[in-house]
C-alpha cells in the first residue's frame, strides 16, 4: 500500500503531541509538513523535535506540499470549518478532532462539503481503538450479562484550559457565548465539550440512540474560569436504557503552559470507567487501568504513570485504510451527529431545569 | 501457545512497519526456564527475554531511566503462579532485577521449601533486592507478582497502593461468577498475554536484531544464576559473582 502522505494542521489541540509517534512509526504514513496556528504553537511543535517542516499558514503548507493527501485539524473547535473547507476545496481527506463543531448549520456544511467532495471525514473519536473497550463490546455482544438496563460512565479529567487556553473560550470552544443559565456567570464551553467520547460509547455498546437527558452544573473547582467544569449528565436511551455520566474536570492540575511530568495534582489524571448492569449481570471497567505507579520527580506526589496508551495506533490505522479503500469511516460526521445533538441537549437542560429531548 | 497465529501477527508486524528482518517464532524445548518461545532468524536460534518488552517493565524502567526515580536503593519482587517449578519464575525475576535495577547480579542468597523461594540479592552497584517466588498457587489461580522499586527519592510499583493482588481492566460478575479481563494490545487484540508478549519480543528483535546476541548471552548469565541460586539452599552460603 502506498503510504498516505499526511499533515498536521494547527497544532493547538490537546491531542496534537499524541499523534507524532504514530505518525512517524507506521509505514502507511509518510508524515510530510504541519502547520501551526500561532507562533506559540510552533514553538510548542518545536520542543517535540519531529524533524518534520513547520508552517506558520496552511495556504503556505499547501502550496510547498501540494502531494498532500491527508490532514489532521489538531485546532481549537472554532477554526473546524474553516480549516475542513481548504481541505476539501483540495480534495484532502480529514481527520478531525473530536468536536468538529456544536452549531447545527455548521456541521450541516461540513457534511455537504466532505459529502460534495467525496473525502474521508474521520472522526477522532479514540476510544473505539481502546483495548479494554473492544473486550467490553464483545462481553456485552456475547450475551453474557443480557440484556442492558444501566449505564454509568465517568469521562473525568484535568483540565487542559492553561496548557490549551481555548479550551476556557467560550467562543473558541463552543463557537459562541452562550450563558449556561439566567444568573449564572459562566458560559458553555468546558468539561462537556472536551468529553464526548461517553456520549459516543454508549451509542454503539447499546445500539440505541439518545431519548433525553438532564444535566446539572455544580459550583466550579476553577472560579476564575469562564466555562464549566463541574457537570453531571443523566437520560434515557431510547431503547430504555437509563444512565448516568459524569464528564467533569473534576481532577485538579498544575498550571503548565506545556502538558508535562507533574501536571497532575490527583494520582490519575484521566479516567474512563463504565459500568454495565444487564439483566443477567454487572461488567465494571477501566479503560486506562491498570497503569504503573510512582510518587517521584518532579512533586513527590503518588501518580498515575499511564501504561496502555495506544488509541492513536488504530485510530490511525482505520484513517489509512479508508483512504486508500475508499471506506467510510466508523466515526463519521454523520454517525457523530447523535452524539453532538446530545452534548447540546445537555446543556439546553442546565439552561432550562428540565429534561431535553434530543 | 497458538504459534502459527502468533507468526502471522508477527508478519502482520514487520510488514505494517516495514521491518526487513524476517524470522519464525519456535518452542522451547519442555524443561527450558526462559521464555516459552525462540525466534529463528535464519536458521539460528534466538533467545527472547519478553518481559523486556512488557509495558509495565518499560514504565518502570523509564521512571529510573528518566530520574522521576532518584538514587535507587532496593527492589522488591514478588511472583506467584500455579504449578511448575520455582525455576522459570527465578529466571525472569533475576533478569528484572538486571534490568530495572540496571547492575549485574552480584550475590544471591535463596531459603526454599517445597515449591517456594526467597532470595535475598545484591547488585554490584550496591542496590538489594528481595524476590518471592512461589509456584504452590491452588490450580486454577491466576498467576500474581509485583515489582517495586524503592529510591531516596519516589517508590514506583506495578501495583496500585492498598492493593494485594493485581487489579483487572474488566469484573465480569455473573451468575457462573466473576471473570476479570485485562486487554492491553490494540494490534494484538485476541491473543493471551504470555503470546502477546512473545511477539513483540520476536518484533523487537527483528526491529533491532542485534540484540540477538545479548539476549542470548543474558540467557546464558541467567541458566547458570537460577542453578547457583538453587544451590545456595543447599550449600548454605551465598553465590558471589
Amino acid at each position: 500500500m502506498k503510504p498516505v502522505k499526511i499533515a498536521m494542521m494547527a497544532l493547538t489541540h490537546g491531542h496534537t503531541r499524541k499523534y507524532y509517534q504514530t505518525l512517524r512509526e507506521n509505514s502507511k504514513l509518510d508524515w510530510v509538513a504541519s502547520c501551526a496556528a500561532d507562533q506559540r504553537a510552533k514553538e510548542v511543535y518545536e520542543l517535540y523535535d519531529t524533524g518534520v517542516p513547520c508552517y506558520l499558514s496552511a495556504e503556505e503548507m499547501f502550496e510547498k506540499h501540494p502531494d498532500i493527501e491527508a490532514v489532521v485539524i489538531a485546532s481549537a473547535n472554532d477554526q473546524h470549518l474553516k480549516e475542513m473547507r481548504l481541505c476539501a476545496e483540495r480534495g484532502v481527506h480529514i481527520l478531525s478532532m473530536k468536536i468538529p463543531t456544536f452549531d447545527p448549520a455548521e456541521y450541516d456544511e461540513m457534511i455537504q462539503m466532505v459529502d460534495k467532495a467525496g473525502i474521508v471525514c474521520q472522526i477522532e473519536l479514540e476510544m473505539h481503538y481502546n483495548p479494554v473497550v473492544k473486550r467490553l463490546q464483545q462481553l456485552i455482544a456475547s450475551g453474557e450479562i443480557g440484556k442492558i438496563l444501566s449505564v454509568q460512565a465517568t469521562n473525568i479529567t484535568l483540565s487542559p484550559v492553561w496548557a490549551f487556553p481555548w479550551q476556557g473560550s467560550p467562543e473558541a470552544s463552543y463557537g459562541k457565548r452562550v450563558p449556561l443559565r439566567a444568573g449564572d456567570a459562566r458560559f458553555r464551553g468546558g468539561a462537556l465539550c472536551d468529553h464526548p467520547h461517553i456520549f459516543d460509547l454508549i451509542r454503539w455498546l447499546t445500539g440505541s440512540d439518545f431519548d433525553y437527558v438532564y444535566s446539572e452544573v455544580a459550583p466550579n473547582l476553577r472560579p476564575d474560569i469562564e466555562v464549566e467544569d463541574m457537570i453531571l449528565v443523566n437520560g434515557k436511551m431510547k431503547n430504555g436504557v437509563a444512565f448516568l455520566f459524569d464528564p467533569s474536570w473534576s481532577r485538579m492540575e498544575e498550571r503548565l503552559a506545556v502538558p508535562a511530568p507533574g501536571w497532575e495534582v490527583f494520582p490519575k489524571r484521566m479516567e474512563v470507567n463504565v459500568t454495565i448492569t444487564g439483566e443477567k449481570g454487572t461488567i465494571v471497567c477501566d479503560c486506562f487501568g491498570p497503569n504503573v505507579y510512582h510518587n517521584g520527580a518532579p512533586n513527590d506526589r503518588y501518580t498515575v504513570q499511564y501504561t496502555y496508551f495506544d488509541e492513536w495506533i488504530g485510530l490511525i490505522d482505520e484513517f489509512v485504510t479508508c483512504i486508500r479503500e475508499h471506506k467510510t469511516p466508523k466515526i463519521n460526521l454523520k454517525w457523530h451527529r447523535q452524539t453532538i445533538d446530545c452534548m447540546n441537549a445537555c446543556y439546553a437542560s442546565v439552561q432550562s431545569g428540565l429534561p431535553a429531548k434530543v | 501457545m497458538k504459534l502459527k497465529e502468533m507468526n502471522e501477527a508477527l508478519q502482520g508486524l514487520r510488514e505494517k512497519y516495514a521491518v526487513q528482518a524476517d524470522g519464525v517464532l519456535v518452542a522451547c524445548a519442555a524443561g527450558s526456564w526462559g521464555a516459552a518461545a525462540e525466534l529463528e532468524i535464519n536458521g539460528k536460534r534466538c533467545k527472547l527475554l519478553p518481559w523486556r518488552v512488557e509495558r509495565r517493565f518499560i514504565e518502570l524502567k523509564k521512571l529510573v531511566d528518566g530520574k522521576t526515580l532518584e538514587d535507587v536503593s532496593t527492589l522488591r519482587f514478588a511472583s506467584m503462579v500455579s504449578g511448575g517449578g520455582v525455576e522459570k519464575l527465578l529466571y525472569r525475576e533475576l533478569d528484572l532485577c538486571a534490568f530495572l535495577g540496571e547492575a549485574q547480579v552480584r550475590s544471591i542468597f535463596a531459603v526454599m521449601n517445597g515449591a517456594t523461594a526467597n532470595l535475598v540479592v545484591k547488585l554490584a552497584d550496591g542496590k538489594s533486592c528481595s524476590v518471592e517466588c512461589s509456584a504452590a498457587l491452588p490450580a486454577g489461580t491466576l498467576p500474581m507478582d509485583r515489582h517495586e522499586i524503592i529510591a531516596r527519592r519516589g517508590v514506583a510499583c506495578d501495583r496500585t497502593v492498598d492493593t494485594q493482588v493485581p487489579q483487572a481492566s474488566i469484573y465480569e460478575f455473573t451468575a457462573t461468577g466473576e471473570k476479570r479481563f485485562t486487554d492491553t494490545d490494540t494490534e494484538l487484540f485476541g491473543f493471551e498475554t504470555d503470546e502477546i508478549l512473545l511477539i513483540r519480543a520476536a518484533f523487537a528483535m527483528l526491529s533491532n536484531p542485534s540484540i540477538a546476541e545479548e539476549w542470548n548471552a543474558v540467557d546464558a548469565l541467567l541458566a547458570r544464576q537460577v542453578a547457583d541460586a538453587l544451590a545456595t539452599e543447599k550449600n548454605g552460603k551465598p553465590v558471589i559473582y
